[in-house]
């Protein structure tokens, strides 16, 4: 563009436009940190082809508290509001993995009672995420009305924990040998009554989303996670299930008192024409699993003991020197929790090992090849919180 | 269950140099594990994964851990089968601490490379011949390693005062050593 | 959705639009069932007020009466938004007792709460020996400023709260 403030000198068309000699070039999008669809803080460097993804890096820390370097200063109380706020819409299973890594050094009893609460809350918390990962997911894909169904029932699990502990979302109820408060049987005969209303909810939004040819065809063959590339990169919870792997450590290695309770894993087997390990399996096995959480639910109501809800724990904890590794099946994933202790009233190191951390990863590996509204709803299915991929 | 000392004999039959021996924990409550050597990482890694005896298809997670004379790296291993399920733990000890260094097994197991980007920008161990070594969940120019014991805050980032004063409401936090003022005061405002 | 252009026959590809129509139908069914079927679940905020359960963590509120300045509260705390500080009772001077009769050794001189680094997470009511501090069900502080937030227990405004939380008039034992 040289000479074009010269006077006198004529100006030229420089560019004639020879289609055969057009070349397209990719194009960098950057999605996020804040965008609707990535569920939080998640920022993608997308480059596309035309429509076409043809690389996707995921990039993360938005949301970085370092909680682990928190905790090395509180003391093993102090810590469970902090486990709490990693993963936000699955606090008490967040919660009742840390502390059954403290329960473990310290060998505490924990009674009868408050484990049966315990796996109580775990399930309703299990139903409750599941939920806001289904509504989520059809929003992405742009249902509106099944997110309004779905919190209309996460509300009900939501003022149920409320009561119990005060809080709504980020509860502090599982304590270290034991719960904070008992359950009343007015409370529980409310569970029994929300889980019967429940099954005929999940027979809803199986006709208005899961058999929906609309959403069918946005989620089947999409964004498929084989059990091989899952093995490779770590990934577990439903994107394992999804891909067809029966793996479930509430099954393979019961905690708590999961051991009592019947109930399937479920997991993908191809029907409705999807691929096994594509958008459509994970989800539907999130919509399965809801169902199993209430068997396990409807158990528990039948066989909960009364007694004590806390176990004999001193005032000050100090665990022994060591270290444990505990997992713990979150809804999300399996909840890796190392804990190294020098034998002081403080955490030496909390390693959090979190399932949504290892999924984003995936991303990078699952986005080439796709289109932009297909890697949306790659996006959605693997159910991410920040929260806990930050932490 | 998996036996430890087996599993160590097997890696240093596959591995030499790696001098694998089992780390037993002092209290029942813990987990044991086993300590190979940081120069032999990436071999006893390959040799997990590719065996028939001890197949190990899932690292879990990177954990590293500092001490005060070394940093301990921690690498958890799984098998995700349903008939032969087991993990176990496999330590390092990098004692170098100014220049940490571990040869990268995200070659072996692509878990790791999250993981050791993780634990590069948690706790400042270089991993060779990574594939994308950057930080991870700090800013590229974040100064230091947070997870170190001895980490202070930087004072400025980019231009930003890290806790300013005007936010760490000093006038309640040093009440109590500023009380004997305080109350001189009050005393001769009401003897006024 | 794959991006390689499938060859459909047309009698699949009529097929497939008639299963997009009536699973879409079917769908709306559901939504225009909503229309009069159920009630309104969301609530008009300002008009209608929802009633916190008695255990609800709202705004902490410590009542100065039965304080006995342990510093326990502040100890427990897990970001340390709770300043205390305390003077000895100056001697012969009569001790007076909260109301379950734990003597207060130590005189209050400060009590100070900084609501907006508060995590509301209850570690400090539970292991309060007077259960002088509690949560309240106050939600409706929203503030201008960050100082605004922060709340000192010793000031008479927040001692004036003490009968609408506690039930009781304050004593002012000092």
């Amino acid at each position: 563009m040289q000479g074009w403030d010269v006077p006198g000198e004529k100006i030229e068309p420089t560019r004639t436009v020879e289609t055969e000699k057009l070349k397209t070039e990719l194009l960098t999008l950057n999605m996020g940190p804040q965008h609707p669809a990535t569920h939080g803080v998640l920022r993608v460097e997308i480059k596309t082809d035309s429509e076409v993804v043809a690389h996707a890096i995921p990039h993360i820390g938005y949301l970085h508290r370092c909680m682990e370097k928190h905790s090395e200063n509180l003391d093993y109380r102090g810590v469970i509001p902090f486990v709490d706020r990693m993963d936000y819409l699955g606090a008490m299973n967040q919660e009742l993995g840390y502390v059954l890594a403290v329960e473990k050094m310290l060998g505490t009893q924990v009674p009868r009672r408050a484990e049966f609460i315990r796996v109580l809350v775990s399930e309703l918390q299990r139903i409750a995420s599941h939920l806001m990962a289904f509504g989520t997911y059809a929003l992405d894909l742009g249902a509106f009305s099944p997110f309004l169904y779905a919190f209309d029932e996460r509300e009900k699990i939501l003022r149920l924990f409320e009561e119990l502990s005060g809080a709504r979302l980020l509860y502090n109820y599982i304590w270290v040998g034991g719960v904070w408060n008992d359950i009343t049987a007015d409370q529980l005969a409310r569970v029994a009554e929300f889980c019967d209303n429940f099954e005929e909810e999940l027979k809803k939004y199986d006709v208005l989303v899961s058999q929906n040819k609309i959403f069918m065809e946005r989620t089947r063959h999409v964004g498929i996670m084989d059990a091989d590339m899952c093995y490779r990169y770590g990934a577990t919870g439903p994107v394992l299930r999804g891909a067809g792997v029966k793996w479930d450590l509430r099954k393979v290695k019961p905690y708590s008192i999961y051991n009592e309770f019947e109930f399937d894993v479920p997991v993908a087997d191809g029907d409705r024409g999807a691929t096994i390990g594509d958008c459509y399996s994970r989800y539907i096995v999130r919509m399965k699993e809801m169902s199993e959480s209430v068997r396990i639910i409807r158990q528990v109501l039948t066989k909960i003991e009364s007694g004590p809800i806390m176990g004999k724990v001193s005032k000050v904890i100090k665990l022994p020197k060591g270290e444990v590794f505990v997992r713990t099946e979150c809804p999300r994933g399996e909840l890796g929790i190392h804990l190294v202790s020098d034998g002081e009233a403080k955490p030496y190191r909390l390693k959090v090992k979190s399932p949504c951390f290892t999924h984003v990863s995936m991303l990078g590996e699952v986005a080439p090849g796709q289109l932009i509204a297909d890697f949306v709803a790659t996006i959605g299915s693997i159910d991410i919180v920040l929260g806990e991929v930050d932490r | 269950m998996l036996n430890l000392n087996d599993l160590a004999q097997f890696i240093n039959s596959k591995v030499p140099s790696a001098a694998a021996k089992v780390n037993a924990a002092a209290e029942a409550v813990c987990d044991s594990a086993i300590e190979v050597a940081p120069a032999s990482i990436l071999d006893v890694a390959k040799s997990l994964k590719d065996n028939s005896k001890y197949p190990f298809n899932v690292l879990q997670v990177i954990s590293g851990v500092d001490y005060p004379d070394h940093i301990e790296v921690n690498y958890m291993f799984a098998n995700f089968d349903l008939n032969n399920a087991y993990e176990f733990t496999l330590k390092t000890k990098v004692k170098n601490k100014n220049d940490a260094k571990l040869e990268s097994i995200s070659s072996v197991y692509k878990a790791a490379d999250w993981q050791e980007r993780e634990c590069y920008d948690m706790l400042g161990v270089t991993f060779n011949n990574h594939p994308d070594h950057r930080r991870i969940l700090c800013p590229d120019d974040w100064e230091g390693f947070p997870l170190r014991k001895d980490y202070v805050v930087q004072k400025v980032y980019r231009g930003m005062e890290v806790n300013p004063d005007a936010k760490m409401n000093w006038g309640d936090r040093e009440f109590a050593k500023r009380q004997e003022e305080i109350t001189k005061a009050q005393t001769k405002a009401s003897k006024k | 959705m794959s991006t390689n252009v499938e060859t459909v026959s047309v009698k699949e590809y009529f097929h497939s639009l008639y299963e997009g129509v009536t699973s879409t139908v079917k769908g709306m069914w559901i939504t225009f069932k909503y229309v009069w079927g159920h009630k309104a679940v969301s609530i008009e905020y300002p008009e209608v007020r929802e009633v916190l359960p008695a255990n609800a963590r709202m705004r902490l509120f410590n009542d100065v009466d039965n304080c006995i300045s342990c510093n326990m509260c502040a100890i427990a705390c897990p970001v340390d938004c709770i300043y205390i500080s305390s003077v000895p009772r100056p001697a012969g001077q009569e001790v007076p007792k909260t109301d379950d009769g734990t003597p207060m050794r130590q005189v209050l001189t400060q009590y100070v709460i900084d609501t907006a680094l508060c995590c509301y997470c209850g570690l400090c009511t539970t292991v309060c020996p007077t259960e002088s501090l509690t949560h309240s069900n106050d939600y409706e502080f929203a503030q201008y400023t960050l100082g605004d937030m922060k709340y000192d227990y010793l000031s008479p405004e927040v001692i004036a709260w003490k009968p609408r939380i506690v039930g009781k008039e304050p004593v002012y034992r000092k």
